[in-house]
């Protein structure tokens, strides 16, 4: 360890440079820094940790829980329908789509729930728009600017009786993907780290890192003044805060990726990988309570059906893989893992042996604590041409539930309002 | 502590002769290039900045040919062909088929070498920047259109109509096979409509979110059905699956076709504020005002017809892109961060993968790979712990001598290639280290901060660059400290910014 480095952002924030006080660097320190010092998260040891997987594009829920035995399902779509030799029979009417083995494995051991036909009302068909949707818990019609970890994550550090200074370097949130998931957005700034594969850390000389440190920790006080609007000092501000928190926290998550010695088999390709290094990261003890990790190709206009089989093999396969390294480190009571995708897709095929993008779709959560394996209803297909599905369960009763039960935070304060519970989680 | 903005109907005023300074070009070739060299500054305050807006965006500008390796690789994937279908084996084919992937990739890499190299010539600095500006409007992803010589293509119709008129833009992209692949259009036929395009159209390239309705995304679809493309022709309408029928699009009812449709769509009064704000989000700041804040230079730009090259002119050379509040504070995207540096620097790119495009992604920026439909997003979300690390190693990588030991016989190849070509100064060099250390520690230290830095930074700042520079014990080690201190300025959050 390089001692010219504070071990955590807050040492850095109480030393500032050359050792001078946090009082005499809050003079320039925009307000929401020093405020985080003071809500630093507590650190906890039976701590429970949240995997979100992100099925990016919009995932086709019709084919991966598959209504064989309904005849409208094989009228919408003559082309992709799966057939009923071909599914993973779940009951006399539902399988699972052929991908998925390793995911009727685990619900058979009871790790595994799936919640049919989450949506959310006036659903909107823009990858964008509905991400956003989903990342910030909103409702269709409004715009909130926190995604729902974010706000989790605030509510997680402000209890009253949290000692400043604590030398708590994890951070809050990691995810495994480029762009910081909207999900992630707090009022509060949090510790979140990015992890991109292959991306290894910088190998810069000791005096060098020290003196970018000095650099980084001392506010360039004219800059500011010079770029004094608000929204932007704060992007200075929040450059110096990251640069910090990233020359305290790449040596250490580093050293716990080189040192990952898994005790499950993973396939290859970069979901698996991701979710190896989550493994990794859990079973080192970060205090970090939330992983996003991302698969993406899920939007599926032409030429679906392999395409389709290809994803949910890398999905089930890997999340399986990770539940059987996490049980096998007797991390599976810590862990809860949930799928989401921006919207499902369009009942009816398209012409170019695809789907449109559509409505409500179902979703996956896995870990030892799961009850039940199928919640919710599964979606009517009485449907008229070319209309999409109604859903059945919101999304945000199933945050609800993660947060309630699962977070043990006050649900309805993070979401904003009461929603129904389910019972996937006891 | 937040400066107000100006009044919308005094913000887009033209920049009075009088005020125009150093300090405002480096600004604008900071935001419209990639860095403000100081010869190109004089130049810039010499010349007045009516006069240089009209250098750096020029009415015909310049094209870039197709590289000659695009060329060879098309001819031998053409040639793949038939030899995949006779392939007398599955390994047979697996081997071709591999070929085939490798050519594709190759070329892409060689598009991006050539972009990046001509994007690096401070003259064509802000012409190509406003391409790839376009290109993250007009988004399609290698990803989907699979062949390098379609990426080009699109390309160059966004350089070709980048200075003309928005709808003969737009009108080009929907014949561009990258789009036409990319949106799925080579699907969409009159019996079965794909939204695909029409849907993104409306939403990311011309009107914004909640300015169409759905029912206007179902009946726009059917006009853009029939569009096909193949390697012969290039664009092609297919007369048979072409929806001819009436649509309600906007409120009017007529047999229109997809031209149609994109005129009508630039006739709606949302076309005239939505590109405007995307530029200001691209080049002034993460949070532009509302549409209506743009709403007089979207007046003066539709009753030019949407000239694009008007609308650069009156953008760059308005009151409110100079306006304080948008100095010195907006992040650097990863293209941003890497061509400042190669300017900067004065240095030409290097044509490896390993070296060049390889950092670029991992600062979250792969060239024709962006992320999705709406491209990249840019702000803050550019910025987390890994893609500071890429960052600080690129900054590391560029001022450390060029260890060429390192690379396979294919990229010793290449690099003489470049050279060839006369492109040699890939890092800085010892002389250039040296020829520096004779201003001493605080002239060095102010000659960093001056050249490299936006705004101005403190006594503190410098102080802490003169300290660790007086820290050395020989001429050797001062040398050394020299290169260390750039690439800390370099890596340093204040160069993060433009």
């Amino acid at each position: 360890m390089n001692p010219l480095l504070p071990s955590t952002r807050r040492e850095f924030l109480r030393l500032g440079a050359k050792g001078v006080g946090l009082l005499a660097f809050s003079r320039f320190a925009p307000q929401f820094l020093v405020q985080s010092t003071l809500a630093a998260p507590r650190p906890e040891k039976d701590r429970r940790i949240l995997v979100l997987v992100q099925l990016a594009g919009g995932n086709d829920g019709l084919n991966t829980v598959v209504p064989f035995d309904d005849p409208a399902y094989h009228s919408l779509r003559p082309n992709l329908a799966l057939r009923e030799k071909d599914v993973i029979r779940l009951d006399t009417n539902l399988g699972l789509h052929p991908s998925l083995a390793a995911f009727h494995q685990l619900m058979q051991e009871g790790r595994l729930g799936i919640v049919q036909n989450v949506g959310y009302p006036n659903p909107n068909r823009s990858h964008f728009r509905s991400t956003e949707i989903w990342e910030t818990a909103s409702a269709s019609d409004q715009s909130l600017s926190t995604g729902w970890i974010g706000r989790y994550l605030d509510n997680a550090c402000s209890g009253p009786d949290i000692a400043p200074f604590t030398q708590d370097q994890d951070p809050d949130a990691i995810h495994i993907n480029a762009e910081v998931p909207q999900s992630f957005g707090g009022t509060l700034p949090h510790n979140t780290y990015g992890l991109t594969l292959g991306a290894r850390a910088g190998r810069a000389g000791r005096d060098e890192v020290a003196l970018l440190e000095r650099l980084a920790s001392r506010p360039s006080a004219s800059l500011a003044a010079h770029a004094s609007h608000e929204h932007e000092s704060a992007n200075h501000a929040f450059l110096r805060a990251t640069l910090m928190d990233s020359l305290v926290a790449e040596r250490n998550i580093q050293r716990i990726i080189d040192q990952n010695r898994p005790e499950a088999t993973y396939p290859g390709g970069n979901f698996a990988q991701s979710l190896r290094n989550v493994c990794g990261l859990i079973a080192a003890g970060l205090s970090t309570r939330v992983y996003f990790v991302s698969l993406g190709g899920f939007d599926t206009h032409a030429n679906q059906l392999n395409a389709h089989a290809n994803l949910l093999r890398q999905l089930s396969e890997g999340l399986a893989a990770f539940q059987k390294d996490l049980t096998a480190r007797g991390l599976d009571e810590q862990v809860l893992t949930m799928t989401f995708s921006e919207f499902g897709r369009r009942p009816n095929e398209n012409e170019s042996a695809g789907t449109d993008h559509g409505t409500a779709a179902p979703l996956f959560v896995m870990g030892k604590r799961i009850q039940g394996s199928l919640h919710g209803s599964a979606p009517s297909l009485q449907l008229e041409r070319n209309a999409d599905v109604a859903f059945s369960t919101d999304f945000r009763s199933v945050y609800a539930t993660v947060l309630d039960r699962w977070l043990e935070t006050p649900a309805d304060e993070i979401l904003g309002a009461r929603h129904e519970r389910l019972s996937f989680l006891g | 502590m937040s400066i107000p903005l100006l009044d919308p109907r005094e913000a887009w005023r033209p920049l009075p002769p009088s005020a125009w300074n150093a300090d405002l070009a480096r600004h604008l070739l900071r935001r419209a290039g990639w860095a403000a060299r100081p010869e190109d500054v004089a130049r810039a305050v010499d010349q007045g900045l009516p006069a240089t807006l009209a250098r750096l965006f020029p009415t015909h500008p310049p094209t870039l040919a197709r590289p000659v390796f695009v060329t060879r690789a098309n001819e031998r994937i053409a040639e793949l062909q038939p030899l995949k279908r006779s392939a007398p084996s599955y390994e047979d084919r697996q081997i071709l088929e591999r070929e085939e992937r490798d050519l594709e990739r190759l070329s892409a890499a060689e598009l991006a070498f050539q972009w990046l190299q001509n994007a690096t010539d401070p003259a064509r600095a802000p012409y190509e920047k406003w391409v790839f500006f376009l290109s993250n409007i007009y988004v399609v992803s290698l990803e989907k259109v699979r062949r390098a010589e379609n990426i080009h293509r699109h390309f160059d119709v966004l350089r070709t109509h980048g200075a003309g008129l928005a709808p003969a833009l737009a009108k080009a992209v929907s014949r561009s096979p990258a789009m036409i692949d990319y949106l799925d259009l080579n699907r969409s036929s009159r019996r079965a409509p794909n939204e695909n395009f029409a849907r993104e159209l409306f939403e990311l390239f011309i009107l914004g979110e909640g300015n169409y309705t759905e029912d206007d995304v179902k009946e726009a679809a059917r006009a853009f059905t029939g569009y096909r493309h193949n390697p012969r022709e290039g664009f092609r309408l297919a007369a048979r699956e072409q929806d001819r029928g009436e649509k309600t699009i906007f409120g009017r009812r007529g047999n229109f076709d997809g031209d149609q449709v994109i005129d009508l769509a630039f006739e709606q009064a949302a076309a005239s504020t939505f590109l405007p704000r995307e530029m200001a989000r691209f080049y002034l700041t993460d949070a532009p005002p509302p549409g209506d804040y743009f709403a007089p230079l979207g007046e003066a730009w539709r009753a030019s017809g949407h000239n694009l090259r008007e609308l650069c002119l009156r953008f760059f050379g308005s009151l409110a892109f100079y306006h304080p509040a948008w100095r010195a504070s907006h992040i650097k995207s990863p293209v941003h961060y890497y061509l400042g540096l190669v300017q900067d620097l004065g240095l030409d790119v290097i044509p490896l993968e390993r070296s060049t495009l390889l950092p670029l992604r991992q600062m979250g920026q792969q060239l024709y790979y962006p992320p999705n439909v709406r491209g990249w997003v840019g702000g803050r979300l550019w910025i987390n712990s890994s893609t500071l690390a890429a960052r600080r190693q690129l900054a590391q990588t560029l001022c450390s001598p060029f260890d060429e030991q390192r690379l396979n016989a294919d990229e010793k190849l290449d690099l003489l290639a470049a050279r060839d070509a006369g492109r040699r100064r890939f890092t800085v060099d010892g002389d250039r280290i040296r020829a520096f250390t004779a201003l001493g520690p605080q002239g060095i230290a102010d000659r960093l901060c001056d050249f490299f830095l936006p705004g101005r930074v403190d006594e503190g700042y410098r102080q802490a660059i003169a300290d660790y520079l007086s820290a050395a014990r020989d001429a050797a080690a001062f040398e050394d400290r020299v290169r260390r201190a750039t690439i800390a300025v370099l890596q340093s959050p204040e160069y993060q910014l433009s």
